[in-house]
């Protein structure tokens, strides 16, 4: 595995970790 | 529709036939019409495969699910990340150092020839299937919103997409996904501005009000094998429809085989792990906010108008009933949102969710009414984003709209008929009948097929118009084998793995799908690629226990 391929790897998980944080954010904050 | 939209669709037509036959160039002869002669850089192709994956279904049904039961449905992605990262160290390299021009091909190496014409066979019949779903449900929802015959809409998305298919080959398909990635993704910001905009109230308010009804519950963590839309069965059954998906679906496959190099394979399929799930959630937050728009003003109590006019037409008077009742409770959730929008009071919310419950119970005697009258399914989600475009968005829109939806088919369709084209010629046409054929005499091959598979696909459109909720026939045809063929790959995977233990293993794992799917049918489709790939890995394997294990090799 590439040093490229493993950091757009990371990067593909910090991109998830986020959208998922702001779903969850959302869904705190709208849904009772 | 107006003139100037019209002009907006003719002119995006005119521009992605036009650059098809542009395309042509390029394909002199067999890897530059089925591969670009690998040649395509990485973002191209990591566009083209979003694009193949965004078709009109999603567009304007993905929308309306989003109208009607919130943003849940985003869980279905929440494997696809992880598959793109397991396909990129797994299959991927595998696929493109082989030089193959299907995956399949790749079978026939690690395997024999039977299991490679199975999988292929497979392929050819659920995505054969599917590539008419696919034209059908814009076709459609467009013939009931013009008041068209469906021939002409099946062929106003048909046509022009198997000329420029036909003509310019996979180069001319992944160019123009790339403009077409463009077109639907402006078409959804320029809806969502609009929507936010026409908001009575401020936005923040407004989700409070739609929060209320559940529609921006996102995660729902229970584990369920009958429910589809959970976390878990999204991480699990989500990560094994997708590892099939993207990695043993020549439509999906063809795309990275064109890329230049293993890497640039591999960046193409992370440009879907980075953007699915934010548009995903963005496109269901659209149906959300049409959910809220048609709150603060008047909404159709049938979005299908050609249902709507048959139900008026048929029973009068029941009709005249349902839409007096409706404009009443229209009436009341409409201030009870906006008190609620004004007001924190938690009361305020139970109002609203009560007057809103009560104009969805009139939806529902007005659905069941038309279902009667009509003779037909009445479930109108698929119509809800249409009507709201045509009927209220400034000029202009509706064009750019109808371009989008005509862009996301055609993308979708251009792909899977270039990718049936190169499994009929290379594991049929070629392996089969004539194995010495020559590179121009294959080139004309792949384009009579890439023809042939488009009228075939424009005949199960005309068809599969009656099939009913259209998302879920688009992703049932795959699912029955899928899984099994992924498990086929994995096998590859393993060194003992013998040719007779993949082929009896996949035979195993499609009829355990299939005793699943007739035998206990509340289980979500979902689950049936983790079914598939797990029986023929298990089943496969110990049959290659006893039998000799098949080492790979040059065709």
């Amino acid at each position: 595995m590439s040093s490229q391929f493993r950091s757009t790897l990371l990067r593909v998980l910090i991109i998830q970790v986020v959208a998922l944080i702001l779903l969850w954010l959302l869904q705190s904050r709208y849904t009772a | 529709m107006h003139w100037i939209n019209w002009v907006i669709v003719v002119v995006y037509l005119a521009v992605v036939i036009i650059d098809g036959l542009r395309r042509t160039r390029g394909t002199k002869d067999i890897e530059g019409y089925f591969l670009a002669g690998r040649t395509l850089p990485w973002w191209a192709v990591g566009l083209s495969v979003m694009a193949t994956q965004i078709s009109a279904v999603t567009l304007i049904g993905t929308t309306g699910q989003g109208a009607t039961d919130g943003m849940r449905f985003v869980q279905f992605y929440f494997g696809l990340p992880i598959a793109m990262v397991l396909l990129g160290v797994t299959i991927v390299p595998f696929l493109h150092k082989a030089k193959v021009y299907t995956a399949y091909e790749f079978l026939e190496r690690r395997f024999d020839p039977r299991t490679r014409s199975l999988t292929s066979l497979l392929f050819l019949l659920s995505r054969g299937m599917s590539c008419g779903t696919i034209i059908a449900a814009p076709g459609v929802v467009l013939s009931a919103i013009f008041g068209w015959d469906l021939i002409w809409c099946v062929l106003l998305i048909g046509l022009p997409t198997v000329i420029y298919t036909v003509l310019g080959g996979v180069e001319a398909v992944a160019w123009a996904d790339v403009k077409q990635m463009v077109v639907i993704v402006g078409a959804l910001l320029a809806i969502v501005v609009v929507l936010v905009m026409r908001l009575p109230v401020p936005l923040d308010d407004a989700l409070r009000v739609a929060g209320s009804t559940g529609r921006l519950r996102v995660f729902d963590f229970s584990f369920s094998l009958t429910e589809t839309y959970t976390f878990w069965s999204g991480i699990l059954g989500g990560t094994f429809l997708m590892l099939s998906y993207f990695g043993t679906d020549q439509s999906q496959v063809q795309r990275y085989l064109a890329a230049r190099s293993v890497d640039e394979a591999r960046s193409s399929l992370l440009m879907s792990a980075y953007w699915k799930i934010p548009l995903q959630a963005l496109i269901l937050l659209i149906g959300v906010l049409v959910f809220l728009f048609y709150t603060f003003s008047p909404a159709p109590l049938l979005y299908n108008p050609r249902h709507d006019a048959q139900l008026r037409e048929k029973q009068p008077a029941e009709y005249a009933m349902l839409e007096s009742r409706y404009t009443a409770a229209l009436s009341a959730r409409d201030q009870a949102a906006r008190d609620a929008a004004a007001s924190s009071a938690p009361g305020a919310l139970e109002n609203f969710t009560q007057q809103n419950a009560s104009v969805e119970s009139v939806r529902k005697e007005a659905l069941d009414a038309a279902a009667k009258a009509t003779g037909e399914s009445s479930r109108d989600v698929n119509y809800i984003i249409p009507r709201l475009v045509l009927d209220h968005l400034p000029l202009g829109f509706a064009g750019i709209f109808l371009a989008a939806v005509l862009a996301a088919a055609m993308s979708s369709i251009a792909a899977e008929l270039n990718s049936l084209s190169t499994a009929s010629v290379v594991d049929f046409y070629q392996r089969w009948y004539r194995p010495n054929a020559g590179s121009t005499e294959l080139l004309n091959a792949g384009k009579i097929a890439t023809a042939l598979w488009g009228v075939f696909a424009c005949v199960v459109a005309l068809y599969a118009a009656t099939l009913g909720s259209l998302i879920e026939v688009v992703n049932r045809f795959g699912s029955f084998f899928y899984g099994s063929i992924l498990g086929v790959f994995m096998l590859a995977m393993i060194k003992r793995s013998s040719a007779l233990g993949a082929f009896v293993g996949l035979l195993t794992g499609m009829a355990a799908v299939a005793a699943v799917s007739f035998g206990a049918p509340q289980v979500s489709f979902l689950w049936y690629n983790v079914i598939g790939a797990v029986v023929v890995v298990v089943v496969g394997y110990l049959l290659s226990l006893v039998t000799p294990a098949t080492k790979p090799r040059e065709i």
